[in-house]
């Protein structure tokens, strides 16, 4: 097995746009060596003296965004993304990775895709929605589901608007929480936006990703209207220090997240203890 | 090799001691104050052969406590440069027992099996061990033959039965037979030595009565039984959080990572740092959500973690019964009670 280290490497910041006044877009420099990642892994974020975390890949290099770039969309809510969400276009990010398995997407093909995304778990599924219009005649129907809890909050909303624009290639459904006049959308939890989707039970694969209160309702509603087990995925976020399988912070029933997840099909995972 | 036991005066462990000194950094147990501690020993330093175990386990030579990753400086174009920490000399640990051992064994296996560490596996292959063996439990929590892990010899390079008088050392590997050599050992144990070891291994186990009653390949079953949060809650209830098991047991591997900045903050260190299970917020994310929020979940992590989770991806159950985890539990959870437990339910 090869010997790693967790030296990060120096990525420049290329763009950055805030979507709203804690969520921020960051458009960064790819590490140089072997960063080749597939959608649903992660990658770790330093700034030396401050911290590290796990962070999503909102974009993949050459899927959607340049070659040897990647995206994020980081949220403030403690001590380092503090510091990160005021970076400006030129600063630097300290990043290792890719981390997390590597799911094939060949065994998604021909099949239909819901992807549901509460909150801030739009960043990872936006790649694979990338990855998915990418290879358009290769799936079958596509709905992508997004939950927000304000319209404040709704993330990507450049990417909804085109991807909303591309009705014969992806279905867009959104919900918010509640709404303060001027929004003339739906008001609701996520769960309701599968209300009336037409799916065929075999032919379809859902994507999940979200705060953790989203997962035991969808996956109920999502298992009551046929779909297999095999064909749910979850993203599951823990606590994470390494990304390699060796701290241990990211353990559900032994199985280490960081390297056998974050991505998992409710088949792998349903009968361990805690996870949704 | 197995049956190469040699004889080593007591007096002559000082030879020992300075002939490993020349390639190791050499650790024992010696008594300080009411405790026994792994040292930094030099010849003529009292090593206590009858020390009844550490409250650290041995692990903290192969993972340290607390140990720098890297260290960074902001370099003249802004940009922070990194450089991991050379090598350090290697460590003989002499007179481990065979809970330890076999807790080294676990360390080595869940390196194994997990993507491999830069620094511990290398650790593991570089030291020198010297193993001891145990005539009375070390501590009343102590249930080491039930684990299995008392008549654990691997993986010492010599091994020790302090039979009174001379000390009868077992040669395991090459570097342990050239070790002895050059303390000029290899004095052949008399049939007579031969005898009096025989007759005290034989009647060890009276010394340490059986405590579980079953055998530990069989917890995983009768954990899977377990698994109710109510079996768990009124032990729970006891524990404080204070994480005190997890720091003290050999076989425990979590660590948490964060930086130590100058004042300046123009360069620093990153390092990791001993943490477990049980200790508040292991086990919280972004955002405040925990997914093992109560001290019943928490608990009984830390035991199928030892009992089930780790047998089942390592091939090695990961509780050696050392006893430590009880024995410093300020309210007395006891694994072996609990294993016990768990074991005697239909
Ligand atoms: C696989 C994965 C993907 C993620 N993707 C994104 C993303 O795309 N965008 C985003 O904004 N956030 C993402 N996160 C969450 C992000 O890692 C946390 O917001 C970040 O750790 C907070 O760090 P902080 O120093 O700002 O907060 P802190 O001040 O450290 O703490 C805030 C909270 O975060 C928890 N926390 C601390 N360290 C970690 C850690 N390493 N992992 C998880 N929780 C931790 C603390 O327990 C505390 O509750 C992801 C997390 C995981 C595990
Ligand atoms: S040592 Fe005892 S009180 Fe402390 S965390 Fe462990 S079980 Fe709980
Ligand atoms: S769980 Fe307790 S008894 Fe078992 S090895 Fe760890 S400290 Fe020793
Ligand atoms: S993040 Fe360290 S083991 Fe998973």
């Amino acid at each position: 097995m090869p010997q790693v280290s967790m030296i990060p490497e120096a990525c420049r910041i290329l763009a950055v746009t805030p979507h709203n006044s804690r969520d921020i877009h960051f458009v960064v420099e790819a590490p140089k060596q072997g960063f080749t990642p597939e959608p649903g892994q992660f990658v770790m974020v330093s700034l030396p003296g401050i911290g590290e975390a796990p962070f999503s890949l909102a974009a993949l290099p050459g899927e959607g965004t340049a070659e040897g770039t990647f995206e994020m969309l980081i949220r403030r809510i403690g001590r380092l993304t503090n510091l990160i969400t005021q970076l400006k276009a030129g600063d630097v990010l300290y990043v290792r990775g890719p981390y997390g398995r590597r799911v094939e997407w060949d065994q998604f093909e021909e099949s239909n895709l819901i992807l549901l995304a509460g909150g801030l778990g739009l960043a990872p599924l936006r790649s694979f929605v990338r990855r998915a219009l990418g290879r358009r005649d290769r799936f079958g129907r596509i709905d992508l589901l997004v939950g927000a809890r304000s319209p404040d909050e709704l993330l990507f909303r450049t990417d909804l608007l085109v991807w909303a624009s591309r009705q014969d290639d992806v279905h867009v459904h959104l919900t918010v929480d509640a709404a303060r006049e001027g929004w003339d959308g739906r008001i609701g939890v996520i769960t309701s936006l599968l209300d009336g989707l037409a799916v065929d039970t075999a032919g379809t694969t859902a994507f999940l990703c979200g705060p953790p209160v989203m997962y035991r309702h969808c996956l109920r509603r999502l298992l009551a209207m046929g779909l297999y087990e095999h064909n749910l995925w979850l993203t599951l976020e823990r606590r994470m220090k390494c990304g390699l399988g060796l701290c241990g912070n990211c353990q559900v029933d032994g199985h280490y997240l960081c390297s056998e997840g974050p991505l998992v099909s409710y088949r792998e995972v349903r009968h361990l203890r805690d996870v949704v | 090799m197995d049956n190469e036991i040699y004889r080593l005066p007591r007096e002559r462990l000082d030879s020992l001691i300075e002939r490993l000194a020349r390639d190791y950094r050499v650790v024992g147990p010696v008594k300080q104050g009411a405790t026994w501690m792994w040292t930094d020993v030099r010849p003529g330093m009292p090593l206590a052969l009858d020390y009844p175990t550490t409250m650290l386990p041995p692990r903290q030579f192969f993972a340290p406590m607390r140990e720098t990753l890297f260290r960074y400086h902001r370099g003249d174009d802004g940009r922070f440069a990194f450089e991991e920490p050379a090598g350090e000399r290697p460590f003989a640990l002499l007179g481990v027992h065979g809970c330890d051992l076999t807790a080294l064994r676990v360390l080595r296996a869940f390196h194994e099996s997990s993507c491999r560490d830069r620094l511990v596996p290398g650790r593991l292959d570089r030291s020198f061990v010297m193993g001891l063996a145990c005539w009375t439990p070390c501590l009343p929590e102590s249930f080491c033959r039930d684990m299995g892990s008392l008549e654990s010899e691997s993986p010492a390079s010599l091994y020790v039965w302090d039979i009174g008088g001379v000390l009868l050392v077992k040669v395991q590997t090459a570097r342990g037979r050239e070790i002895m050599r050059d303390v000029g050992a290899l004095d052949a144990a008399t049939p007579d030595e031969l005898v009096a070891l025989r007759k005290r291994l034989r009647t060890r186990p009276e010394a340490f009565p059986a405590q579980l009653q079953f055998a530990p390949e069989k917890l995983a079953t009768s954990l899977k039984a377990a698994e109710s949060d109510i079996l768990w809650e009124a032990t729970a209830d006891r524990c404080l959080s204070c994480g005190r098991c997890n720091l003290v047991c050999p076989t425990c591997t979590c660590f948490d990572v964060g930086d130590q900045a100058s004042l300046s903050g123009g360069d620093g260190t990153r390092t990791r740092s001993w943490t477990g299970c049980q200790v508040p917020g292991f086990s919280r994310v972004a955002g405040g959500h925990d997914f093992r929020p109560g001290r019943a979940q928490q608990l009984r992590y830390r035991i199928f973690r030892k009992g089930k989770y780790m047998p089942e991806r390592y091939g090695m159950v990961g509780c050696t019964g050392c006893g430590r985890c009880a024995t410093h539990c300020p309210t007395h959870i006891s694994i072996r009670e609990i294993f016990l437990q768990v074991g005697r339910a239909p």
